[in-house]
C-alpha cells in the first residue's frame, strides 16, 4: 500500500529544484553556526543559552516527536553538518560543474562499513551527556567537533562518510526511520536493470551519485537513505518516487544485522538510564553522571555500559533462546537474535518519545525566552525574554507517556509476531521482555 | 562559473557571516557605555572584574549577570536597594557617587559557603561635593576591647528579663545615667547588671528585677523599627551560619569547621547567640567590633565596609532580643 | 464466535475499563501534614513525599547551599528559599496522583534535573498503566496471530 507523493508535478518540481532545498539548508547551517557561537561565547547558564535550549529542547523535540516517527530520515535531508565539507569536496554548492573531481574520495574501508562506529560515537556522547546537555561550552564544542570531523571526512573519503558511518545521531535516526510512513524507492526495478551507467549511484551532469552510498534499486529499507533527492535529479527514467506508506512497513522484513540489533539495545537502555538518572529523584546518581573523570562517574559509566551492552542484550538472548527451545528451532541463535531485535525498534522509539515528552514539555517555555535573548546577554529581540519558566501541559504529560508506551508495546508485539512467522519461533518470551521493558519505563516515568 | 552557483555561494556566505559577525558586534556596541560585571560563586572566581573605576558625578553603568546561580549586588555604604543578579539574564544598574573613596560591592543572595567573600571594589576619584569627614574610630578601639578574649559571665538571669517590667521599675526607680547610649554601648549586660546591683538606690530590688532594668535599658536604646531592620538584616546575612534562631546551627555551621586556619583549638562553629553565658558578657561595643572586623581565620565576615553604624547597631539590638523580652506578646 | 473483531472489541473495552473505571480508595480524614525539605544542588531531601487527598500540606523549604525553589508541577504552587531563610508553602492536596517537585530558581548546571516527587493518595495512574500494559501485551498476542501456527514443544 503505497501512495506516491511525487506523482504531483509541483511536489516533484520542488524536490528536484535545488533552490528550495538550499534555502532550507542555509537557514539550518546559519542556525547551527549560531548555536555553536552561543555555546562558545554566550552565557554559561544552560537554560538561558540558545545552544542548549534550541538543540536539546527544540530540535530534539522536533526530531524525536515529529521528524523521525513521521518523516524517517527527514532531518538528515536538511542537516547542515555535512554541507561545508561536501561543498568543499565537490567544489560547488549547486549542481556539478567543470567535471571537477572531488578531493581524495577514498572508499570507506570494508571492515568498517557498518554502524558499529556509530554505536560507539553515540555511546561516547551518552556517557558525557549530563555535561553536554547542561553546559553551553561543551555543547558548542561537541557540535563544532562534529562539524570539523565531517569536513575532514569529506576531504578524505567519498560521499557522506560522516553521515553514514560516524554521526551519533544518524545511527538511531536510521534505525527508527524504518517505522516512518515516508519512503524513497524506485518505481519499477526493470527500468533500473535496463539503465545504462546507473547515474543514480555514479552521478551525472544533473547531480551527484548517492551521497549515502545507497544503490536506489536496492533500497528496500529506510535505514540508510538520507532523503537528499540527488537520485531524483539524476535518474533519467523518472523512476524514483517519494511514497507515503503504512507505519512500520520496513519492520516486515527484519534485518539480521548485529550492529543494528545493538543500536536498538543502546537506544532502549539509554532511555531507561536517562529516565532513572535525569528524571529521577536521586541526587547522588545525577552528581555521579555529571562529575566526569571522578571515581563515581567511572562507576556510573561502567554501570551504564554493563546495563546497555550486557544486561539488556543478555536477557534478550535468554528470551530468544527460550523461544527457540520451546519451538524446537535449530536455527543459529545469532540469526534469531538479530531478527527478533527488530521488535525493539518501535519499543525503543516510543520509549524515547515518552521520555522526551517529559523534559521537553517541562522546559519548552525556555524556547520562548531564548529566542529573544539567545546568548543570555540581556537582549529582547521579540519581547519574550522576560517569560518565566513554566511547565507546559503538566496534566497531559503522563497520560501521553502511557499512551506512547502502551502503543509502543502493542507495536512491538505485532512486530514480534511477524518475526515469529518468519523464523518459526514462538514470540512469547520476547513479548514478555518487551512488556517488562515497558513496565520499567512506566515505573521510572510515572 | 554559472550565475546560479555564484548566487548560491553569496547566499551561503552572507548567511554565515551575518550569523557569526552580528552578535559579537551587537555586544561590543552595547558594552561601550557600560561595565559588564559577571558573578560566579566565590569558589570559582566571584566577581569579574573585581575592581572598577568611577568618577564622582559621572554615572557608572553596570550590566550585571550571573554565570551560575542567583546572586545579588549592592554597594556598601551607599544608599540603594540590592538588585538580584540572575543567571543568564542581565540587570542594568546605574550608580552615582558624590564622594570619592573606595567602595565595596558585595553579593546579597547566599550563593554557597563563601558567599560573603564575593566582594569587589569601586575606586571613585574626583572631588566630592561634601568635605570628606574622617570616620570616627570604632568603639572597641577607643575602649581598648580585646575582641578575641572569651567573655563568659558568672551570673545569668533565672527568668527572661522583661523590658516592660523594667520600664515600670524604672518609673519608680529612675536610672537616667544608665540609659545614655554611651553607657549602654560600652558595657555588657552583665556589667550593667553589676553596676545596677551595686547602685545604692536600687538595693531594694531583687535580682530578677535588676535584670528587668537591664532589659529596659536595652529597649530604650533601640526602636521597634531598628529591631525589625536588625531582624531582617540578620535573616538575610547571618542566619545561614548562625541559624535562623541564632543558635549557631545554620545550614553552613558544619562546613565552617574547616576554617581552623589559626589552629585555634575550640570549635570554629558559628557563635550561638542564644547562650546567655557568653552573650550577656558581650557589650554592644564588643559585638560591633566583631561585626566590623570579622573573625580572623574563622568564617565570620568583616562587615565594616558594607554596613553603616546604624545598621550594625540594629543587628546588635536584635541579637539581645534572644535574651530580653521587648513587649508583652 | 471468536472473530478478530470480537477480540478488538473485547480488548478495547477492557482497556477503557482499566483506564477510566472510577476507583474508590479509602484514606483517613484529611489532616495537616508538615514536611521539612532540605534543598541542595541538585536534590531534595526527603525527595519523596506522600499525603492523603484533602490533607493540608505545609512544606518548609530549607536551602543548604544556594537559593533554591520548589514548584509542584500539576498544582502550580511554588516557594523560594535562600540559605538561612526557611520558606513555607501551604496548600491543600486536593488533586490525587503523582506530581513532580521541580526547582524553579536556576541553581547551577543540573538545575533542570533537580526533581522530587509528591504522591497524593495512590498513584492510580501508574496502576492503570501497568494494567494497560499487561492488557496490551495480551492483546498483541491474541490479535496479531501469525498466519501459520508456531508449535510450542
Amino acid at each position: 500500500m503505497r501512495y506516491e507523493l511525487t506523482r504531483f508535478p509541483l511536489v516533484k518540481a520542488v524536490l528536484k529544484n535545488r533552490w528550495p532545498q538550499l534555502v532550507v539548508l542555509t537557514v539550518m547551517l546559519a542556525g547551527f553556526l549560531f548555536a555553536i557561537m552561543a555555546g562558545l561565547v554566550g552565557t554559561p547558564v544552560g537554560n538561558q543559552n540558545f545552544v542548549i535550549v534550541f538543540v536539546w529542547i527544540a530540535w530534539w523535540a522536533i526530531l524525536i516527536l515529529v521528524a523521525v516517527p513521521f518523516l524517517g530520515r527527514g532531518w538528515c535531508a536538511v542537516c547542515p553538518i555535512p554541507l561545508p565539507g561536501e561543498w568543499l569536496s565537490r567544489g560547488a554548492i549547486l549542481a556539478p560543474h567543470d567535471g571537477k573531481k572531488p578531493w581524495l574520495n577514498m572508499r570507506w574501508p570494508n571492515r568498517f562499513r557498518n554502524i558499529w562506529s556509530q554505536n560507539i560515537t553515540f555511546l561516547l556522547v551518552a556517557l558525557f551527556s549530563t555535561v553536554i546537555l547542561t553546559t553551553p561550552l561543551v555543547s558548542g564544542g561537541v557540535l563544532a567537533a562534529m562539524l570539523m570531523v565531517a569536513i575532514g571526512t569529506s576531504l578524505v573519503f567519498e560521499r557522506r562518510a560522516f553521515c553514514r558511518y560516524l554521526c551519533p545521531v544518524g545511527g538511531f535516526i536510521g534505525l527508527y526511520a524504518q517505522t516512518a510512513p515516508l519512503e524513497l524507492r524506485v518505481k519499477n526495478k526493470d527500468r533500473c536493470i535496463q539503465c545504462v551507467g546507473k547515474p543514480c549511484y555514479n552521478g551525472s551532469a544533473a547531480g551527484y551519485g548517492c551521497p549515502w552510498q545507497v544503490f536506489p534499486p536496492g533500497l528496500t529499507r529506510n535505514t540508510y537513505c538520507g532523503l537528499c533527492m540527488e537520485c531524483l535529479r539524476t535518474c533519467p527514467h523518472d523512476n524514483i518516487a517519494l511514497n507515503l506508506r503504512p507505519f512500520g512497513a520496513d519492520l516486515e522484513k527484519p534485518s539480521r544485522r548485529m550492529d543494528e540489533a545493538f543500536k536498538a539495545f543502546i537506544m532502549l537502555g539509554a532511555a531507561m538510564i536517562y529516565a532513572l538518572v535525569l528524571l529521577g529523584t536521586n541526587g547522588t546518581l545525577k552528581s555521579a553522571a555529571y562529575s566526569v573523570g571522578s571515581v563515581t562517574w567511572f562507576g556510573y559509566a561502567v554501570g551504564f555500559l554493563v546495563f546497555i551492552l550486557g544486561i539488556l542484550p543478555g536477557f534478550f538472548w535468554l528470551a530468544v533462546r527460550i523461544g527457540q527451545l520451546l519451538s524446537g528451532s535449530i536455527d543459529p541463535i545469532r540469526s534469531a537474535f538479530t531478527a527478533f531485535a527488530t521488535t525493539l525498534v518501535p519499543l525503543g522509539l516510543m520509549s524515547w518519545i515518552a521520555f522526551s515528552l517529559s523534559f521537553v514539555l517541562t522546559n519548552a517555555s525556555y524556547i520562548l525566552s531564548s529566542v529573544s535573548d539567545p546568548f543570555g546577554w540581556g537582549w529582547n529581540l521579540f519581547g519574550t525574554a522576560g517569560i518565566t519558566w513554566q511547565p507546559l501541559l503538566s496534566t497531559l504529560v503522563i497520560p501521553m507517556q502511557v499512551l506512547a508506551l502502551a502503543g509502543g508495546l502493542l507495536w512491538s508485539v505485532r512486530t514480534a509476531q511477524k518475526v515469529s512467522a518468519e523464523t518459526q519461533i514462538t514470540p512469547l518470551p520476547v513479548v514478555i521482555y518487551a512488556m517488562m521493558a515497558t513496565l520499567m519505563m512506566l515505573g521510572l516515568l510515572l | 562559473m554559472k550565475r546560479s552557483e555564484i548566487l548560491a555561494r553569496c547566499l551561503v556566505i552572507t548567511a554565515t557571516l551575518s550569523v557569526l559577525v552580528i552578535p559579537p558586534a551587537a555586544r561590543w556596541f552595547n558594552n561601550r557605555q557600560a561595565v559588564e560585571l559577571h558573578a560566579k560563586i566565590a569558589e570559582i572566581g566571584g566577581w569579574t572584574p573585581e575592581s572598577i573605576s568611577a568618577q564622582v558625578g559621572a554615572p557608572l553603568h553596570l550590566r550585571l549577570t550571573s554565570d551560575d546561580v542567583i546572586h545579588g549586588f549592592a554597594v556598601g555604604k551607599l544608599d540603594g536597594p540590592a538588585v538580584d543578579v540572575e543567571p543568564g539574564k542581565v540587570t542594568s544598574l546605574t550608580l552615582n557617587f558624590d564622594k570619592p573613596g573606595k567602595y565595596t560591592f558585595y553579593c546579597t543572595r547566599w550563593c554557597g559557603l563563601n558567599h560573603w567573600r564575593m566582594r569587589g571594589t569601586v575606586d571613585v576619584t574626583g572631588k566630592g561635593t561634601l568635605d570628606p569627614q574622617p570616620a570616627p574610630p570604632p568603639l572597641y578601639t577607643t575602649l581598648n576591647l580585646d575582641l578575641d578574649a572569651p567573655h563568659p559571665v558568672a551570673v545569668i538571669p533565672v527568668v527572661k528579663p522583661s523590658a516592660v517590667r523594667g520600664k515600670k521599675l524604672a518609673n519608680a526607680h529612675p536610672i537616667i545615667r544608665y540609659l545614655i547610649p554611651d553607657y549602654y554601648r560600652s558595657h555588657s549586660p552583665a556589667q550593667v547588671y553589676l553596676d545596677l546591683r551595686a547602685d545604692q538606690s536600687l538595693t531594694l530590688l531583687n535580682d530578677p528585677q535588676v535584670w528587668d532594668l537591664v532589659a529596659y535599658i536595652w529597649q530604650q536604646n533601640t526602636t521597634p523599627a531598628a529591631l525589625a531592620d536588625g531582624r531582617q538584616r540578620f535573616a538575610r546575612n547571618c542566619a545561614a551560619c548562625h541559624g535562623e534562631t541564632g543558635a549557631g546551627n545554620g545550614v553552613f555551621a558544619d562546613d565552617l569547621a574547616q576554617f581552623d586556619t589559626l589552629g585555634t583549638s575550640g570549635s570554629n562553629r558559628p557563635v550561638d547567640f542564644t547562650n546567655p553565658v557568653t552573650m550577656l558578657g558581650a557589650g554592644p561595643g564588643l559585638l560591633q567590633g566583631k561585626i566590623i572586623r570579622g573573625g580572623m581565620g574563622t568564617g565570620m565576615p568583616m562587615w565594616g565596609s558594607i554596613f553603616s553604624d546604624d545598621q550594625i547597631w540594629s543587628v546588635i539590638s536584635y541579637l539581645y532580643s534572644y535574651h530580653f523580652e521587648e513587649s508583652i506578646k | 464466535m471468536t472473530t478478530p473483531r470480537f477480540y478488538w472489541l473485547l480488548f478495547g473495552l477492557a482497556g477503557l475499563v482499566i483506564a477510566f473505571f472510577p476507583l474508590r480508595f479509602h484514606f483517613s480524614e484529611p489532616q495537616e501534614r508538615e514536611f521539612r525539605i532540605y534543598a541542595s544542588q541538585y536534590a531534595y531531601s526527603p525527595a519523596k513525599l506522600s499525603a492523603n487527598p484533602g490533607d493540608t500540606v505545609t512544606i518548609e523549604l530549607v536551602s543548604t547551599d544556594v537559593v533554591h525553589g520548589l514548584y509542584i508541577d500539576g498544582y502550580g504552587v511554588s516557594v523560594t528559599a535562600d540559605p538561612g531563610e526557611t520558606a513555607r508553602l501551604t496548600f491543600t492536596a486536593d488533586h490525587p496522583g503523582a506530581f513532580r517537585l521541580r526547582c524553579n530558581v536556576t541553581c547551577g548546571a543540573l538545575h533542570p534535573f533537580m526533581i522530587g516527587k509528591l504522591q497524593v493518595g495512590t498513584n492510580s495512574l501508574l496502576w492503570r498503566a501497568i494494567g494497560l500494559s499487561i492488557l496490551t501485551a495480551l492483546a498483541g498476542v491474541m490479535l496479531f496471530k501469525p498466519p501459520t501456527q508456531i508449535k510450542t514443544a
